[in-house]
């Protein structure tokens, strides 16, 4: 199993390249730390992946309306 | 100084004083005071000339005048002024050519009779809590030079702190008003969402913003929210709704159950936060304890779709001018612009969820009551601030309390109150610390009316700033 770490890094990197970012090795560093964060933020909404029947995970993703 | 928006119109309307005299005064508090606060991005006095000359001479032909005749406003640098450049804090922006018209706010406040003076400072894009803005300065805080005015609004707010103006305007993506509101110590409205139309005005999220108004009395603050209500065509969001003024003295019915937000809401409020709801449930006769127990997810939802919609919005121009953007924002950007769809879709219905359990806690309640931010302002450059044994990031955690009712939607209005210490020791500070007060969608009545409460009790409202430049400004409470 690859080190999450590695994963982020390499994520960002191909990310970066694919939308069209051009950034030096300090930069794109700094990016991966930023990203890192999103995404242990954004960890806690999605269900474990052997959780099926994760009640979020069903339905279509709304339009906000209060 | 000019005094409350309200009492402005009212001395127009009687004779006892005009709109280009009030204008005049305020001009000279805003060249006396705002070199130490920097609030003004821009001043628009020649249009103001125009505006207030306009009012009395509808006054001296006898015309009826409007609600908010000669009253003088500013507008945070996002909105649309014509013949403005429209900056939204950001360098990226001042070469863009200036505004063709008003924002529909800024048309509103017109038509209200407000005379604008000018625009207001920001963090860049809306993409801050601190006002702390590499390209205009940082706007200092009216009751300590020292610290932050809070943001992204803290123009805003600051300005009618240091009483330069009675009423501005903002808007609130994350807490944008209500942070700002609470560090300067002014009454903040963040209506639903699809309240007030957002058109011409610069996006940041455009599925979390929201604009609204600031003020020294809730008075001032309903009577402006009245003021901007209407049906926008324009903004997708704008709700196709009546107009449903609450009047310049919002009553709060009998028998309104207030509820005190706990679990999230308590974990991340410092001592004189938990004090200020104290305060404030007290004098609303508030004992009853709740939770939104999605807070927490609430918060993080907000968090990616912030991330995913506002990389999104400058991809563009970070790609092509990534060095002229805020480096305290810039790379947040763009690795939000990074974030996978799947992320977005899940933080959408986390969102739904959330927004169904508040539905159901207002099904045992009418109001309910949480700090604004987890402590007083900051100081200008602090990196990090401890909250219950807790060391955080400033920028990222002071919108903690406020992100999760603004992911869905909900009518707050900020009171600001002055908690004197925490009773356990810690020194009193003078400085302002803001509860949250939220109502059901569209209750924006009760969001006033329970401000108005805590007003009226002698805990709620404006203070003179003696930091502010010239010092002397004097309470409006």
């Amino acid at each position: 199993m690859s080190d999450p770490a590695d994963s982020l890094r390499s994520y960002v990197r191909a990310a970066l390249e694919l939308q069209g970012y051009e950034f030096s090795e300090e930069r794109i560093a700094e990016m991966t730390l930023q990203f890192t964060r999103i995404e242990s933020i954004a960890r806690t909404l999605l269900p474990p992946a052997a959780d099926a029947d994760a009640k979020l995970d069903l339905g279509p993703a709304p339009v906000f309306r209060p | 100084m000019n005094g409350a928006a309200l009492d402005i119109a009212r001395r127009i309307r009687s004779g006892e004083r005009t709109a280009a005299s009030v204008l005049a005064e305020t001009r000279a508090l805003i060249e006396a005071r705002d070199r130490a606060l920097n609030c003004f991005t821009a001043t628009t006095f020649e249009r103001a000339e125009r505006e207030a000359g306009a009012i009395d001479a509808r006054r001296s032909r006898g015309e009826s005048l409007p609600p908010l005749a000669g009253v003088p406003y500013a507008v945070k640098n996002l909105f649309d002024i014509a013949g403005v450049t429209t900056l939204a804090g950001a360098k990226v922006n001042a070469d863009n050519p200036a505004a063709a018209a008003d924002a529909y706010l800024v048309a509103r406040m017109h038509e209200a009779g407000a005379v604008l003076v000018g625009a207001l400072n920001m963090d860049e894009h809306a993409y801050g809590f601190t006002c702390e803005n590499t390209h205009y300065g940082a706007t200092r805080n009216p009751h300590d030079l020292a610290r932050v005015s809070g943001g992204s609004s803290g123009g805003s707010a600051a300005a009618v702190a240091g009483d330069m103006v009675p009423v501005t305007l903002g808007s609130d993506t994350s807490g944008s008003i209500r942070v700002p509101a609470s560090f300067c110590g002014v009454f903040g409205l963040k209506p639903t969402y699809g309240r007030l139309s957002r058109s011409s005005c610069f996006p940041f999220v455009d599925s979390l913003d929201h604009v609204g108004p600031l003020a020294g009395t809730v008075g001032d603050l309903a009577a402006t929210y009245d003021a901007l209500q209407g049906r926008d065509a324009r903004d997708h969001a704008c709700a196709q709704r009546d107009i449903e003024c609450v009047g310049a003295t919002p009553i709060l019915p009998a028998g309104t159950r207030v509820g005190i937000l706990g679990g999230w809401f308590q974990d991340w409020a410092g001592p004189a936060a938990r004090s200020a709801v104290q305060m404030a449930a007290a004098a609303l006769g508030a004992r009853r304890w709740c939770e939104l127990e999605s807070a927490a997810s609430a918060r993080a939802a907000a968090f990616v779709i912030t991330g995913a919609e506002g990389g999104a919005l400058h991809r563009e121009k970070l790609q092509a001018r990534y060095a002229e953007f805020e480096p305290a924002s810039r790379d947040r950007l763009v690795a939000g612009s990074l974030i996978p769809a799947s992320w977005l879709i899940q933080a959408q219905r986390v969102r739904k969820m959330a927004h169904a359990e508040a539905l159901e806690l207002f099904g045992r309640f009418d109001v309910l009551l949480a700090a604004a931010a987890p402590d007083y302002a900051p100081l200008i450059g602090s990196e990090s601030f401890t909250i219950n044994d807790r060391t955080v990031p400033t920028r990222a955690t002071l919108g903690v309390l406020t992100q999760p009712i603004s992911c869905i939607g909900l009518p707050v209005c900020a009171a600001p109150l002055w908690p004197e210490g925490d009773g356990k020791g810690q020194p009193a500070v003078n400085m302002p610390m803001g509860v949250q007060l939220i109502a059901a969608p569209w209750r924006e009545d009760l969001c006033l009316a329970a401000a108005a409460v805590l007003e009226r009790a002698g805990i709620a409202g404006v203070r003179a700033a003696t930091a502010a430049a010239g010092g002397g400004s004097a309470s409006r409470q």
